[in-house]
């Protein structure tokens, strides 16, 4: 269920996932920037559950904090009050370095833009986060590699580089090695925001079939209503509260 | 324009301070050395003129400094002008003090009795005012242990003459320069051995001795200095050859900066064109702000010379007072290409990085963040071109013993390393990289991504560590094969010989617990009488010398028939000539031997034992030869031996002076090298914390999302130090091997001729010394860039556009 006091959202028949189980939890989530009189408020006390196995969209303007809210839920950011767990724990408690293991193994991200680093193949891009924590590239990994490169359709471009491929490639290989860890939730910032519609359109179904067919906690943050109409359900943000 | 110009200077001002730092270093060290060249030009003006202070004129030789004056007509000159004149010369004699030999280059000067003449100074003591004083200069005074009261021997036979120390001065005129002076009438004793150079005249000068001509004292001391003047700037020259290499460095590392800042404000350069801005005029927005950095940096590096140079002159006159260093007027000329240097330096680096802005398309701003991609083809055909003639030239030099062909050759090598870097580079990061877990192989990929700059941060490095490897591994070979040389010429290092008594063990045993002797050995012969020699000599056999002797003995080793003499130790004295046969003769036997010559045992003549049987039954002990600790001090050592030898009427001859005096000559050469190469390795350093300070600046998103994506704090830290690490360590082992090679092929081309049976020398302890610093600064160079990388938030690195 989604927890929001306001939700708009249209109910949209749930697949993978148990019904009930709660991916992400905030309450009464608050985040101010600054102090005195440049004080910005950009969370005003945000309670939500995110469904564990659905695909969240959080919609708004520029500026309304949705940007901030994904990344108070992600761990990429403290918040200045409230609480949020992911997967069981509160990420409040943890220090930096706890912080980043924690994200490392349960939250994954796709961005914008800079998705990629550059100077690694795309198949190299998509065992990251593997190697950042240390684990051994086994076989089972490497199945992994290809069962999701066969679903994003890059199977045949794990050997270029970044330069070498289409935004849309770029943005799907993305996707692949934000899922290469199964992560409890993967997170989505403006994923189609430098893409044209039918490169959109693509990259949306592929993060709506991680929903259904991976059974994975999809958050998407967007400002595109077309966008959000993939969606399972959808959280619209205005001035720091959701509408 | 103008309001972009001031924009960005305010924007990037503080991206530039490492560049600035490095011109300024480079900037400083030419005005250094220009001041100290000034400074000791006019100490050696304020020396040269000191005896000529209070003359009109200085009578000198025509056709000086190839021809003489007659010391008799300089005499008869002087003494016609009577107080109004002053000759300066002298006389170069042996000088006993007491029983003990003083220096054979003793040399005896004129000092005045009159203030108007007298130029030493007072150090102690009292001036000569008669026959039968004397003055020692304060430095023969320390070097021979020489004091006030003294009693001195000057001359030999019936030129010998005694006088007594009354005082020790200083004597700040080098070619005036004597060991002790005495008295005008006193000197005249030696007239047959003295050499006048100049004359000091008050009023009018008259008649001149033939082949003279007379100058006032300004124009005199002039042409004396333009002499001498070459050795300083010769050295200033040399000395420039270090800036110079410190500014090539400088070069690097500026172009480096620019290049990594106007790759990433390329798309702030097409936006300014699209908006309309000419292509001329972005260009000159930008060589415009080089300029202001070249102009800055270059009037700080200005500044910071100039005081630092006054610092070191006073530096130098406080601790080495001998080094004639005068008040150094501001060597404008110096000062100006010093600036006109820095300023040059910044201009040529930022040439070829602003050539890229020339060619950016309006294009390139709409397009969504297409990427800057920094790969870029690299030709290996120039770099192996330059190799292969490089390489061919260094085997024509050694072929040919050509330094000239050699110094082609090496930087034509080195031009075309320095060129293949871009290729080379990156791989030889990523292969050292590989092996070391994700962290370091992520390091490694950053380093090759950007093939250019990384080879362009490198080089700079590469280049003081070559030269640095070059030098050391060079003046390691040259000492090795000095030392088999010196061993062969010394092979002992103190002998004590005594001829009139036999030596008892009581004798060996307080040698051997002498401080600083590490063994000693007895030497048996007997005293023989060898036809020629004027006393009797010890004829000793020394089957065990190569337990002390540094040629492993073999001057010791002497065919049955011969006999082998220390030719220095009887210097003139030694009549029978090598290959002569003479008689030798110890008590009723004699015996026909071959005459052999080799030197530095002392006064004793070395047979095979089966030479030494036929001339005695019973051979007694007449020398103990002894090996010195390493780092005893000569003297000291020498000192204590010949209170020893004394008492018994034995002599000593001290061999490890030689070896000492060559040991400090060699290590300021190496250490004033390493000194002067070390500004460019510091430059080069900052230039490593510079590209990784921009491009952690560049790649704060990818950073960011590294972080994002589970990176923590410590592995990105380490990561950027990996980089770091990765750099200088590729550098440093590129340049260890290279300068290995040149100093190889120095040693072929410059060693081998002058010195025979060189071989390669590698000082393996210096080199792993040398590549630790390197990976140590590599990771000091990190800290900051690192430091700050690390502090930006995930969530802050992803918002910067």
């Amino acid at each position: 269920m989604t927890g929001s006091r306001h939700d708009p959202a249209p109910r949209l028949p749930r697949t993978a996932a148990s019904p009930g189980a709660v991916a992400a939890r905030a309450r009464n989530l608050t985040k101010t920037y600054g102090r005195g009189a440049t004080q910005v408020h950009a969370l005003r006390g945000i309670d939500l559950d995110l469904p564990r196995g659905g695909f969240t969209a959080i919609m708004g303007p520029s500026g309304s904090g949705k940007s901030t809210l994904m990344h108070c839920l992600a761990g990429l950011d403290q918040a200045s009050g409230g609480t949020v767990t992911v997967a069981g724990t509160d990420l409040g408690s943890l220090d930096d370095d706890a912080l980043t293991i924690f994200r490392r193994e349960h939250v994954g991200f796709v961005f914008q833009s800079f998705n990629l680093l550059p100077m690694l193949t795309a198949g190299e891009n998509i065992v990251l986060p593997l190697e950042l924590g240390g684990r051994r590239i086994d076989d089972a990994a490497r199945e992994r590699v290809r069962l999701l490169a066969d679903i994003l359709g890059v199977a045949d471009r794990l050997a270029h580089r970044p330069a070498e491929l289409s935004g849309g490639q770029q943005q799907r290989v993305a996707i692949a090695r934000a899922l290469i860890t199964q992560p409890d939730l993967l997170f989505a910032d403006e994923p189609t925001g430098n893409l044209d519609s039918t490169t959109s359109a693509e990259v949306l179904d592929h993060l709506r079939r991680s929903a259904r067919e991976l059974g994975q906690t999809v958050v998407m943050v967007t400002h595109e209503r077309d966008a959000a109409a993939y969606a399972d359900h959808v959280v619209t943000m205005q001035d720091g509260r959701i509408a | 324009m103008r309001a972009v110009f001031l924009a960005s200077l305010r924007t990037y001002s503080r991206r530039y301070v490492a560049a600035a730092v490095a011109v300024t270093v480079a900037v400083a060290f030419v005005v250094v050395v220009g001041i100290l060249t000034s400074g000791a030009r006019s100490g050696l003006m304020d020396g040269l003129g000191a005896p000529y202070r209070n003359a009109e004129h200085v009578v000198s030789p025509e056709g000086w400094p190839s021809s003489e004056l007659d010391p008799a007509a300089v005499i008869a000159f002087t003494e016609r002008h009577g107080e109004n004149a002053s000759a300066i010369g002298r006389a170069t004699l042996p000088a006993h003090a007491g029983s003990r030999k003083l220096s054979d280059t003793t040399t005896v000067g004129p000092i005045a009795t009159s203030q108007v003449w007298r130029w030493q100074e007072l150090s102690s003591g009292r001036f000569p005012s008669r026959t039968g004083e004397a003055a020692v200069d304060v430095y023969a005074a320390l070097a021979e242990d020489l004091a006030v009261g003294d009693r001195i021997t000057i001359g030999v036979g019936a030129a010998a003459s005694d006088v007594q120390v009354v005082g020790l001065v200083e004597s700040p005129s080098p070619p005036a320069q004597a060991s002790m002076y005495v008295t005008w009438p006193q000197l005249l004793l030696w007239r047959d051995h003295l050499h006048l150079g100049s004359v000091a005249v008050r009023g009018e000068v008259g008649p001149l001795p033939e082949g003279a001509k007379a100058l006032s004292p300004e124009a005199f001391t002039a042409e004396r200095l333009t002499h001498v003047q070459n050795r300083v700037d010769s050295l200033s020259v040399m000395l420039l050859l270090f800036a110079g290499i410190a500014l090539f460095v400088s070069i690097l590392v500026i172009a480096n900066t620019f290049s990594i800042l106007f790759a990433r404000r390329l798309r702030d350069f097409a936006l300014l064109r699209c908006v309309g801005a000419t292509r001329r005029q972005v260009v000159r927005s930008v060589r415009r702000e080089a300029a202001v950095v070249g102009v800055l940096a270059s009037l700080t590096g200005t500044l910071v010379g100039v005081g630092l140079g006054h610092g070191l002159i006073a530096v130098i006159d406080a601790l080495a007072s001998a080094v004639p260093m005068g008040a150094a007027e501001l060597p404008v000329p110096w000062l100006l290409g010093g600036f006109a240097a820095g300023l040059a330096v910044t201009m040529v680096a930022s040439w070829l990085p602003t050539r890229r802005v020339i060619r950016v398309s309006p294009l390139a701003a709409l397009r969504p963040d297409a990427g800057v991609d920094a790969r870029t083809r690299t030709g290996l055909a120039r770099p192996a071109l330059l190799l292969v003639i490089g390489l061919a030239l260094l085997g024509v030099a050694m072929d040919r013993s050509s330094t000239a062909l050699m110094l082609a050759g090496g930087g034509s090598v080195f031009a075309g390393v320095l060129l293949s870097g871009p290729v080379l580079v990156p791989r030889l990061v990523r292969i050292a990289g590989a092996p070391l877990g994700p962290t370091v192989r992520l390091a490694a990929e950053n380093a090759a991504h950007h093939p250019r700059r990384t080879a362009t941060t490198t080089a700079s490095l590469l280049v003081g560590v070559t030269l640095t490897i070059a030098v050391l591994t060079g003046m390691a070979t040259w000492r090795t094969s000095l030392n088999e040389q010196i061993g062969r010429d010394h092979p002992i290092d103190i002998a004590l010989t005594s001829p009139t008594r036999p030596l008892t063990t009581d004798l060996l045993t307080r040698i051997r617990r002498t401080p600083g002797v590490e063994r000693a050995i007895p030497v048996y012969g007997a005293v023989a009488q060898v036809a020629g020699l004027h006393d009797p000599i010890p004829v000793v056999t020394a089957p065990a010398a190569g337990q002390v002797a540094r040629d492993g003995g073999v001057f010791a080793r002497v065919e049955p028939g011969k006999i082998r003499i220390d030719a220095d130790a009887f210097g003139k004295d030694l009549t029978p000539r090598p290959g002569d046969r003479v008689t030798v003769r110890a008590g009723d036997r004699r015996i026909q031997l071959q005459v052999a010559v080799g030197t530095g045992w002392g006064p004793a003549g070395v047979v095979a034992p089966e030479t030494l049987a036929t001339l005695t039954d019973a051979p007694e002990p007449r020398a103990v030869w002894i090996r010195a600790s390493t780092g005893a001090d000569p003297a000291r050592l020498g000192a204590d031996l010949d209170e020893l030898a004394d008492p018994v009427g034995a002599t000593i001859e001290n061999g490890l002076r030689t070896w000492e005096s060559l040991d400090q000559q060699l290590q300021i050469y190496t250490w004033s090298a390493l000194g002067l190469l070390g500004i460019a390795i510091v430059i080069a350093l900052i230039g490593i914390a510079n590209t990784l300070g921009l491009s952690v600046l560049e790649r704060a998103r990818e950073h960011a999302m590294l972080r994002a994506l589970g990176l923590t704090r410590g592995q990105l830290r380490r990561m950027l130090a990996a980089e770091a690490v990765l750099l200088s360590l590729v550098a440093t082992v590129l340049g260890t091997v290279l300068g290995v090679g040149f100093a190889w092929a120095a040693c072929e081309t410059i060693v081998k001729p002058a010195l025979r049976d060189a071989t390669m020398h590698i000082p393996w302890l210096s080199l792993g010394v040398v590549v630790l610093i390197a990976a140590l600064a590599g990771l000091l160079a990190a800290v900051l860039p690192a430091r700050r990388a690390a502090r930006v938030s995930p969530v802050a690195g992803l918002s910067l556009d």
